[in-house]
């Protein structure tokens, strides 16, 4: 399957992908994106079947892209990968239509738990 | 527990700005090295041969945010983060509401200050949903 990871920091994005490999995603295809404008351009571009976004984002946010993407009809699997994980946060990113919302810093572990089942 | 070095001349900062109920800055301080070392370290195998500033900024950068996003939801909400800035540290506006923790990272010194803001700080860009609308200049928070 094809997996867009959205995050503007690049070393983010770098360890992010390596988390899924480490967590035994590694036969997946990875296409990247640097803001939530980028991601939703690439979502219609690109069909991935999965979005890992962080939320705090220029341009536009995750939650903004995650929002645009289900206004515009598209049920695409949407998680967050994001510092800030308060039980807010949690339910604004659950009321958006969010499947899971993984805390940095993360582990494989946490990859695990919340990808299991998601990534097939 | 070791007690933490003295921070080389040479430092370098990064900050993530909180607005809501509290406000103000959460900031890393550590040595231009250690940031290079961390930004090493995060990268792994990916890191190239040199690194350059913006590396480091992003590196370096995204630490303050994982942090300052941890702080934040210790805090009390609504509140926004802003995107981490990088460079010299923003002023200590506050002294009496200053909690800063030394660290130790390979043995290089590294310091948290989690720094309230008053006056407040000018509005964090609308990065965020649930930012709070910011009290007047001066208004104790």
């Amino acid at each position: 399957m094809k997996i867009l990871v959205a995050d503007d920091s690049r070393v983010m994005r770098q360890i992010v992908i390596r988390t899924l490999r480490q967590a035994g995603y590694d036969d997946h295809d990875i296409v990247e994106a640097e803001d939530g404008r980028d991601a939703l351009d690439k979502v219609a571009s690109e069909s991935p079947d999965l979005v890992l976004s962080d939320w705090n984002m220029p341009n536009m946010t995750g939650i903004e892209c995650l929002q645009a993407l289900r206004s515009s009809g598209s049920v695409i699997p949407f998680g967050f990968v994001t510092s800030e994980g308060s039980p807010e946060m949690r339910e604004k990113a659950a009321n958006a239509g969010a499947l899971f919302l993984i805390a940095k810093p993360f582990t494989e572990d946490t990859f695990k738990e919340h990808l299991d089942g998601v990534i097939a | 527990m070791p007690i933490p070095g003295e921070l080389p001349d040479d430092v370098v900062s990064s900050w993530v700005d909180v607005v809501g109920p509290w406000t103000g800055s959460v900031v890393l301080t550590t040595g231009a090295q250690t940031a290079a070392d961390l930004t090493r370290a995060l990268l792994g195998d990916h890191a190239p041969e040199l690194l350059d500033h913006e590396d480091v900024a992003d590196a370096f950068g995204e630490i303050a945010n994982v942090v300052g996003g941890n702080v934040k939801a210790a805090l009390p909400g609504p509140s926004g983060l802003s995107l981490p800035d990088v460079g010299s540290a923003p002023a200590v506006r506050n002294p009496a509401d200053v909690c800063r923790v030394d660290v130790l990272w390979r043995g290089q010194p590294l310091t948290i200050s989690v720094q309230g803001a008053l006056p407040a700080l000018p509005a964090a860009q609308p990065h965020n949903e649930g930012t709070a609308a910011l009290p007047e200049n001066g208004a104790s928070l």
